[in-house]
C-alpha cells in the first residue's frame, strides 16, 4: 500500500452493486404508477395552478423540459469520474452516491432555473483532496448539463473535518472560475474527467 | 412599444423593466462587469477571454476590443473619473496584475460622435480597423502601465472620486491603494491593507472623500481612511452570513430624493438632517441573498457622548467609525447576489445575481406610524410571499425607521438561464431617450452578453 496516499486502503464497491438505469428499469416503468420514488422530480408547480400558462392538456406536460434529467442521469455523469489518487471511479469508492443527489425545481413560477445538489462523501474525514474532488464534480456537471442548472456541490455533513470551508470554496463561482484557469489544477481535473465516456 | 407587453412579474409593481438592447456582438466567453464611461456614451466590459470590450451606449455596438494585456480573465474594470481629454481605464485580472489603459479623446470628449457613421453590422468599416498603433491612434486604447504586487487574482478595482487613488483587491486577502506619480505612467503603492481574513471581493470609494470600503469572503465589510500618513481601517461591519460580493456608496446629497414627502413633518425633516450629517450610506450585497444598507453613526463633536465603555482617547479624537445596518432590502433573491448598484440620480437600488433576476428597489416614507409592522423575513426562501411582500425585512437595527424600501420592478431570467454577474446604472444616450436625466440599467452575464434595460413608471392614470 502506498503510504503517501491519504487513504491507502479505501472500501471499494462491486460495480454490479452500483446504481444504474438497468437496475432501475423496472421501477422506472412504474414511475407514473406511483412508486413514489420519482415524485420529487415533478416540479413543485403544475399547469393547473399556473395562472400565467395557457391551459395545457396532460400530454403536453411530457414536453416539460424540467423533467428530462433525473438523479440517475446526474449520477451517471459523475460516478465515472476517477479519484485523483486511486485508479477507481468516484462511484465505486462511494464518494458519490445516488441518494445524495437531489434536483430542486425552480423556486418561482417564472424562474427557468433548476438546482442540482450533490453531496460527496470523502473516503476519510481529513482527505486533503476533497476540494479537488468537489471541483471535479462541479466542473463535470457544469460542462455536461444545460446552463439552466445551477450546480451546488457540498461535502456531506459530518464526513469531513473542514466541510464548511470546503463547501464555501466549492460554492464560490469566482474561485472556481479562477481555478479553471490554473494549468496545474486543470491537468489534475482533466485526468479525473478523462474516464467520463 | 414594439415589443408585446410581457405580463408583469407576479404582483403589480409601480415600474416596468423593459429590455432595450443587447450589445452586439456579445463576448464568446463569460462577462464579469461593465463600467459606463464617466462622460462619454461608452461601456467597458470585463471578459473572461482576457479582453475588455468597449461598446457604444448610443448604438449598442462594439467599438473596440482591448486585448493582449492580461494573461487570464479580466475580472474587473473602472474608468478614471475627472479625466477629460483622455480616457483612462483600469483593469484587474485573475493574472494578479492590474493594467492601466489610455486613449486620447479626439475633439475634446466628442470622440463618440465620430461613430455615427459606423456600420452597425460591423463589417467592412475600415475606420474600425485602421489603428495606426501609435500613441495617438484614434481607435486604440494604449497600454500605459502594469500594477504588480498582488499574489493572486485581482477581484475588483476602483478609482477614488478625485481620480487620485486607485484601489485593488485580491484573493491574497489584501487591499492595495495606488497613487499615480505625476507626468509618468507609474504608480506608487501608498497602502497595503491586510485586515480581511480571506479573499477581498470588492472595493468601492466614497463619492466625495477619500474613504474606501471593501467586502470579503470573510463575510465582513470594512471601511478605511487616511489617518495622518497612514491608511487605516476605521470600521468593521459584520452582519452578512456569507461572502460579501459587492459594496457601493450612495451618491452625494441623495436626501433630496425624499424631500418631496417631508413638508411640515418635523420627524422626517430630522431624519434627512441626520442623514446629511452622516453622509452617503453604503450598501453591501452578499451570497446570503441579502442587500444591506449601512449608515455611519454621527458622533457628538464634544466626544465622550457615544463612546462605549468611556475609555478616553489619549492622543486625539478617535478615528474609529461606527456603521450600523439601517435596512435590509426586501428579500427577492434566492441565490447569491453578485452586485447591487445605487442610482446617483433617483436613489433607487438595482440588484442581481446567480438566480438571474434583476430587482429594483426604492426608498419611501413609511405610510403610517410603524406600529408593529408585520413583515415576513423569509431567509432567502419562498419568493411567492403573498401579502406584505415587497417591504423591507425586519432588522433590529432599523426599528422605528421612518422609511422603507419597496420593490418597484423585477424581472426573471434577464439573461435567459444564465447567472448575472453585474448590474449598474448608466446615463441613457440612444435616440429613444426621453429626457436628459434618463438612466438605463446595464446587466452583464455569464452568457457573455451586456443588456440594457429601461425602467418606466407604470402610469396609474392609464397614459403611456
Amino acid at each position: 500500500m502506498d503510504p503517501d496516499k491519504d487513504n491507502a486502503n479505501p472500501t471499494i464497491l462491486n460495480p454490479s452493486d452500483l446504481p444504474s438505469r438497468r437496475a432501475n428499469a423496472s421501477l422506472k416503468k412504474r414511475d407514473d404508477g406511483g412508486t413514489g420514488l420519482f415524485d420529487h422530480l415533478i416540479p413543485a408547480y403544475t399547469y393547473l395552478n399556473d395562472p400565467f400558462d395557457a391551459p395545457a392538456s396532460a400530454s403536453d406536460s411530457d414536453d416539460d423540459v424540467v423533467e428530462d434529467i433525473d438523479e440517475q442521469e446526474i449520477y451517471d455523469l459523475i460516478s465515472t469520474i476517477s479519484d485523483p489518487e486511486h485508479p477507481l471511479s468516484l462511484g465505486s469508492l462511494a464518494v458519490v452516491n445516488l441518494p445524495d443527489i437531489r434536483i430542486l425545481p425552480p423556486t418561482t413560477l417564472k424562474s427557468p432555473i433548476s438546482t442540482v445538489v450533490v453531496e460527496i462523501t470523502p473516503t476519510i474525514t481529513h482527505c486533503s483532496l476533497a476540494t479537488v474532488i468537489g471541483l471535479g464534480v462541479r466542473v463535470r456537471l457544469e460542462q455536461a448539463l444545460p446552463p439552466r442548472f445551477r450546480v451546488d456541490v457540498r461535502i456531506k455533513k459530518g464526513t469531513h473535518s473542514t466541510d464548511e470551508a470546503v463547501n464555501k470554496q466549492l460554492g464560490d463561482k469566482e474561485r472556481v472560475a479562477a481555478a479553471l484557469e490554473n494549468g496545474t489544477l486543470m491537468g489534475v481535473l482533466r485526468k479525473m474527467l478523462a474516464t467520463c465516456e | 412599444m414594439s415589443q408585446p407587453p410581457a405580463p408583469p412579474p407576479l404582483p403589480t409593481r409601480s415600474h416596468t423593466l423593459s429590455h432595450l438592447a443587447t450589445c452586439t456582438p456579445p463576448s464568446p466567453a463569460r462577462t464579469w462587469q461593465t463600467a459606463p464611461h464617466p462622460h462619454l456614451p461608452l461601456l467597458a466590459t470585463a471578459c473572461a477571454d482576457r479582453t475588455v470590450r468597449v461598446y457604444s451606449l448610443s448604438h449598442f455596438t462594439l467599438q473596440t476590443t482591448i486585448g493582449g494585456g492580461h494573461k487570464r480573465s479580466v475580472r474587473a474594470l473602472a474608468w478614471k473619473p475627472m479625466s477629460r481629454g483622455q480616457s483612462t481605464l483600469a483593469t484587474g485580472s485573475f493574472d494578479a496584475s492590474a493594467g492601466i489603459w489610455r486613449k486620447w479623446e479626439s475633439g475634446g470628449g466628442d470622440a463618440a460622435h465620430d461613430y455615427t457613421n459606423l456600420n452597425p453590422g460591423g463589417k467592412g468599416d475600415d475606420d474600425d480597423d485602421d489603428d495606426g498603433g501609435d500613441g495617438d491612434g484614434d481607435e486604440e486604447y494604449n497600454f500605459a502601465s502594469i500594477l504588480d504586487g498582488h499574489d493572486s487574482e485581482i477581484k475588483s478595482v476602483a478609482w477614488s472620486a478625485s481620480g487620485q487613488y486607485l484601489a485593488t483587491c485580491s484573493r491574497d486577502k489584501s487591499v492595495w491603494i495606488w497613487e499615480e506619480l505625476e507626468d509618468e505612467d507609474s504608480f506608487e503603492t501608498v497602502a497595503v491593507l491586510q485586515e480581511h481574513e480571506a479573499d477581498v471581493k470588492c472595493v468601492a470609494w466614497h463619492p466625495e472623500s477619500d474613504v474606501l470600503a471593501s467586502g470579503s469572503y470573510d463575510d465582513t465589510v470594512r471601511v478605511y481612511r487616511e489617518d495622518v500618513d497612514d491608511w487605516v481601517q476605521v470600521a468593521q461591519m459584520g452582519g452578512h452570513g456569507k461572502t460579501v460580493w459587492w459594496v457601493e456608496f450612495e451618491g452625494s446629497g441623495m436626501g433630496r430624493v425624499l424631500e418631496a414627502g417631508v413638508e411640515e413633518n418635523g420627524e422626517r425633516r430630522a431624519v434627512l438632517e441626520e442623514r446629511e450629517r452622516a453622509g452617503p450610506r453604503l450598501l453591501s450585497a452578499s451570497d446570503d441573498c441579502t442587500v444591506r444598507i449601512w449608515r455611519k453613526v454621527v458622533k457628538d463633536e464634544e466626544g465622550g457622548g457615544q463612546t462605549a465603555g468611556g475609555v478616553p482617547s489619549i492622543f486625539r479624537k478617535s478615528i474609529e467609525e461606527e456603521w450600523v445596518t439601517e435596512a435590509v432590502l426586501p428579500l427577492r433573491h434566492d441565490r447569491a447576489i453578485y452586485a447591487a448598484s445605487w442610482s446617483r440620480r433617483s436613489g433607487m437600488i438595482v440588484s442581481t445575481g446567480s438566480d438571474g433576476r434583476i430587482v429594483v428597489y426604492k426608498e419611501q416614507w413609511r405610510a403610517a406610524v410603524p406600529n408593529g409592522v408585520e413583515e415576513e423575513a423569509t431567509a432567502g426562501g419562498d419568493q411567492e410571499m403573498a401579502n406584505g411582500e415587497g417591504t423591507a425585512a425586519k432588522s433590529k437595527d432599523e426599528t422605528a425607521s421612518l422609511t422603507e424600501w419597496v420593490v418597484v420592478a423585477e424581472i426573471e431570467g434577464a439573461h435567459d438561464v444564465f447567472e448575472i454577474n453585474h448590474v449598474c446604472w448608466a446615463k441613457r444616450y440612444d435616440k429613444g431617450k426621453r429626457n436628459e436625466d434618463e438612466e438605463v440599467i446595464v446587466s452583464t452575464g455569464d452568457d457573455g452578453e451586456v443588456k440594457i434595460w429601461t425602467l418606466e413608471e407604470v402610469s396609474s392614470s392609464g397614459g403611456a
